[in-house]
């Protein structure tokens, strides 16, 4: 009868196998125009002149939009925006549309046409007058006195909003009690999301003026705030829902990223049509947020034994031409990539800077990735110069339940040593240095990387969530939460927490996902939240219903009330007798004046899942080449809801890890523009080429979840890279720094090391 | 832009279809944009992602490099035409018995090019499996029980057969 800890099937299995399943790109609606958005073709300049009467006369042509026709309030497309921490200010830097672009795709004008290719074919028409002004590409040099200013910055010179600082006792008494002090620097690339439903909205305004967008957004909620404060319209006359489906997120989605939204809202209010906006591959890379690139600098000092003593940390990040989340994925690098092990001295430094690329903003792993691939390469570098086995220097270190931290929450479960344990047995660390490969011109290697992080946002956003759970009046069951299903499972996994708290089966719940109309607020389904923050709202929703369905009874009844439970789907008396089935009740109550609601509103605390990857990969030296061979992932979730969707969490994003490490990068040219926006080009792991992956579930049991639960999204690509780029060390004998281990980069590495074999 | 349509004449889904295309349409533009069909879908329009695939005469191909009137008295089946909630193919089946569904968007192709190979070969070796699936790319699954879902769709489908 319990669901939870079964793989009970997924909710949206049937719409999606059959394609009845509705996604943006698919959505129609009677009347509908199409827009295009005419992107810039330079990475920095001022719109001196924009003349949009050769389009207007384009038959077909239904509106031309521009800087001068659109609101000009300020906001930012991450839903950041809607929930900085009330002791920062949000950067509010972009507008539907500027008298300035600053990146090559930046948003200049939008049309409205009968059709895709008439508006397509109207962009020709706008005729733009720019005057270039100088652009910048990389952070360092973006940081100089002479780099153009892109934005106003009051904490240095291109800086977004504040520099993070997390100090933790004296890192500087924590080198001097050090034996041995190692440090290095870590370039990382732009990695992109690549979700294979592109960027796409359709809205539509009715007789009131209330707009309705249908979308690709993570976050409906805080996409709703973010399309009121950008058209000056309140709250509750706009509705964003997903229809119901979102084809992939990984943090692109976490707001409106790329402004399909807002331009098919202005478009629908100026013509008073619905307005459909899909973006193409091209324009989906170009001009939606990615991962930052940058810089991470890691020391660390430990004593002769292997105690560390001190781990400072800094990142300088690209966070492109608007700043999106550059405040907060510098803060969550440093506060997590410190979280894993427990030393004594900590200090962390860092934050974003602007310059003319596409923005970067969130994504799978929010700065993890970045910060553990350099903090993991740092550890090994410790203990090979102390001669101590990576395993047993990780394990020596590592944050307990209890030991002290620098986050306002507790460490209060951690299974993170047997994740250890387990993964290192399952790759078969022991053969670490004696692996040999058929070819003696290739060489093979064992790596591990760890790393702790969040179930949801909170402290670096505000985080909270709701639930209403009502009974029908034939006693089924509807479960309603702000947060959308975007392919994680979030609305099975929710339902099995309904269902068993409540005491019904599974299938008597239905969910409605991601509907600010329909459902309550939700910050949305990112930062591993959804079955940990959402989820403890639905307990909490289905314990205040299960409260008031047995006041009832007690009353209707006369029955004690501490006498009474639901069990199977019956209210049972503590002796297990049967009083009345709960689809029974329903109906009385409901021909006696009753609906039955329940309602969770719940503050969450956090809680770390913790994850050991470990890879073994194959180094041809006579290309440069990289295969990785095996991963192996080990995740504390704290408790798996539903086994099958936590270990395609874990599958997937380990596969993405994999991409970051050896194979995906975003590459720009001089001028400022993206060299690779498709699918071609953009080297991402196909199902040719992936290598074995076994996902390993540990559970700690997490006081502080609902039914045990940590998080998870996020988890499955953040240690994936560390575990390669100490793969590979071990394999060649040399510490690459810079990702991906493309050919191009390893084979620079091998021929800088005398290790290329031609 | 106004250009002189077609008349384009095919078998969809085992039902006989009439419908008017422009000559530079392609057959996803016919199956989404005019039949209104949305289960085949768009992710990149340049053949590279494989969510638009479809089986046509028998080979799964991405309906988005497709001339439509290259599909001139051809046999087209789309997910649509696979199996209904009901009815579903043992691929649909085993693709939500695995958890091989994610987001959902590349799964219709993902189906299709599946159905393909099984068609032609009813007991693929994984290398099979992978090279028939190397053009449809998911960004959520890392492929690991999709290729299990295919293996075992392809043993019921031989039961079946045997029974």
């Amino acid at each position: 009868m319990k669901s939870v800890g079964k793989s009970v099937k997924r909710l949206d299995a049937i719409d999606k196998v059959t394609g009845i399943g509705t996604f943006t790109t698919d959505f129609t609606l009677p009347g509908m125009l199409f827009g295009k958005v005419l992107r810039s073709p330079h990475p920095h300049a001022r719109i001196a002149k924009i003349d949009t009467s050769r389009a207007e006369k384009f038959p077909g042509v239904k509106v031309v939009l521009t800087h001068k026709n659109t609101p000009k309030n300020l906001f930012n497309t991450s839903a950041t925006m809607t929930f900085t921490v009330p002791q920062m200010k949000p950067v509010l830097d972009q507008r539907i549309f500027d008298d300035r672009v600053r990146y090559v795709g930046d948003e200049v004008a939008a049309i409205a046409a009968t059709s895709e290719a008439i508006a397509k074919e109207a962009l020709k028409l706008i005729d733009v007058e720019y005057e270039l002004l100088p652009a910048v590409y990389d952070p360092l040099l973006a940081m100089e006195d002479s780099a153009p200013a892109i934005h106003h910055s009051h904490a240095g010179k291109n800086i977004p909003g504040d520099i993070v600082r997390i100090p933790f006792n004296s890192v500087e008494e924590g080198f001097k009690s050090s034996d041995v002090i190692v440090e290095s620097t870590f370039k990382l690339q732009v990695q992109k999301h690549a979700q294979l439903e592109t960027q796409a909205a359709v809205a539509s305004v009715d007789g009131k003026g209330n707009l309705t967008v249908w979308c690709t957004t993570q976050t409906p909620h805080p996409t709703k705030m973010i399309l009121s404060a950008a058209l000056g319209i309140p709250n509750n006359k706009i509705r964003v829902l997903n229809p119901p489906y979102a084809g992939g997120g990984f943090g692109v989605r976490i707001g409106c990223s790329a402004k399909a939204e807002p331009i098919a809202a202005v478009l629908a209010l100026a013509t008073q049509k619905p307005v459909k906006v899909v973006y193409s591959r091209e324009e989906d890379f170009i001009a939606s947020d990615t991962r930052h690139s940058g810089y991470v600098a890691v020391k660390l000092g430990a004593k002769k034994d292997g105690t560390f003593q001190a781990l400072d940390v800094k990142a300088t990040l690209n966070t492109g031409a608007y700043c999106s989340f550059g405040v907060e994925t510098p803060g969550v690098l440093g506060a997590m990539g410190l979280a894993a092990y427990n030393v004594p001295h900590r200090n962390y430094y860092g934050h974003s800077v602007y310059t003319n690329i596409t923005p970067a903003g969130a994504f799978r792993g929010f700065g993890a990735p970045q910060g553990t691939s350099s903090i993991e390469s740092v550890v090994d570098m410790m203990a090979e110069k102390l001669g101590i086995d990576p395993v047993e220097l990780r394990l020596k270190n590592i944050m307990k339940v209890g030991d002290p931290w620098h986050l306002p929450f507790e460490c209060k479960s951690t299974g993170m040593a047997e994740c250890v344990k387990e993964g290192a047995k399952k790759i078969g660390w022991e053969s670490r240095g004696k692996l040999k490969s058929d070819d003696p011109n290739k060489r093979r290697g064992i790596g591990m990387g760890i790393a702790a992080w969040v179930s949801n946002s909170w402290p670096f956003c505000v985080d909270y969530d709701n639930a209403y759970l009502s009974m029908h009046q034939d006693g089924s069951l509807q479960l309603s939460v702000g947060a959308p299903e975007i392919g994680c499972g979030s609305g099975t996994s929710l339902a099995q927490l309904a269902a068993d708290t409540l005491g019904v089966p599974f299938e008597a719940i239905d969910v409605t996902q991601g509907d600010t109309a329909m459902t309550p607020f939700s910050i949305g389904s990112h930062a591993s939240r959804t079955l940990y923050a959402t989820g403890t709202a639905v307990v909490a929703a289905a314990e205040n219903l299960k409260q008031e369905i047995l006041k009832y009874a007690a009353e209707t009844f006369d029955i004690p009330l501490d006498n009474l439970d639901i069990v199977g789907a019956n209210i049972v008396k503590v002796d297990n007798t049967v009083v009345i089935s709960v689809n029974d009740l329903a109906v009385k109550a409901h021909l006696l004046d009753r609906q039955f609601i329940g309602v969770g509103q719940t503050i969450p605390s956090n809680a770390s899942p913790m994850q050991a990857h470990f890879a073994e990969v194959e180094v041809d030296l006579t290309t440069g080449k990289v295969d990785v061979i095996k991963i192996v992932a080990a995740h504390d979730v704290g408790k798996a809801i539903n086994p099958a969707i936590v270990e395609g969490q874990i599958e997937g994003g380990a596969l993405m890890g994999v991409g970051y490490a050896i194979s995906e990068e975003v590459v720009y040219d001089d001028k400022g523009k993206q060299q690779n926006y498709n699918y071609h080009y953009y080297l991402l792991p196909t199902a040719a080429d992936r290598p074995e992956i076994e996902a390993i579930i540990v559970e700690s049991n997490d006081p502080t979840g609902p039914f045990g639960a940590k998080g998870v999204g996020e988890t499955g690509m953040i240690p994936t890279g560390a575990a390669i780029l100490n793969a590979v060390t071990n394999a060649i004998g040399v510490r690459p720094k810079e990702l991906p281990l493309s050919g191009e980069k390893m084979f620079k590495l091998l021929k800088e090391n005398n290790l290329f074999v031609s | 832009m106004m250009k002189q349509k077609l008349k384009l004449r095919f078998t969809l889904n085992g039902e006989y279809v009439e419908v008017y295309v422009s000559p530079d349409q392609m057959l996803l533009s016919v199956i989404k944009d005019d039949l209104h069909m949305h289960g085949t879908k768009r992710g990149c329009e340049a053949g590279e992602c494989g969510s638009c695939t479809v089986i046509m005469d028998g080979k799964a191909v991405t309906s988005c490099l497709i001339p439509a009137f290259k599909a001139q008295g051809a046999i087209v089946e789309t997910i649509e035409g696979v199996g209904t909630p009901d009815n579903l193919h043992p691929l649909q089946k085993s693709f939500i018995e695995n958890g091989a569904v994610q987001c959902g968007y590349c799964t219709p192709g993902m189906i299709m090019s599946a159905k393909a190979l099984l068609d032609q070969n009813p007991n693929p070796i994984p290398e099979e499996i992978r090279t028939a699936i190397a053009g449809n790319i998911c960004r959520c699954t890392g492929y690991v029980k999709i290729e299990k879902a295919i293996i075992e769709a392809a043993q019921e489908l031989r039961e079946e057969e045997a029974r």
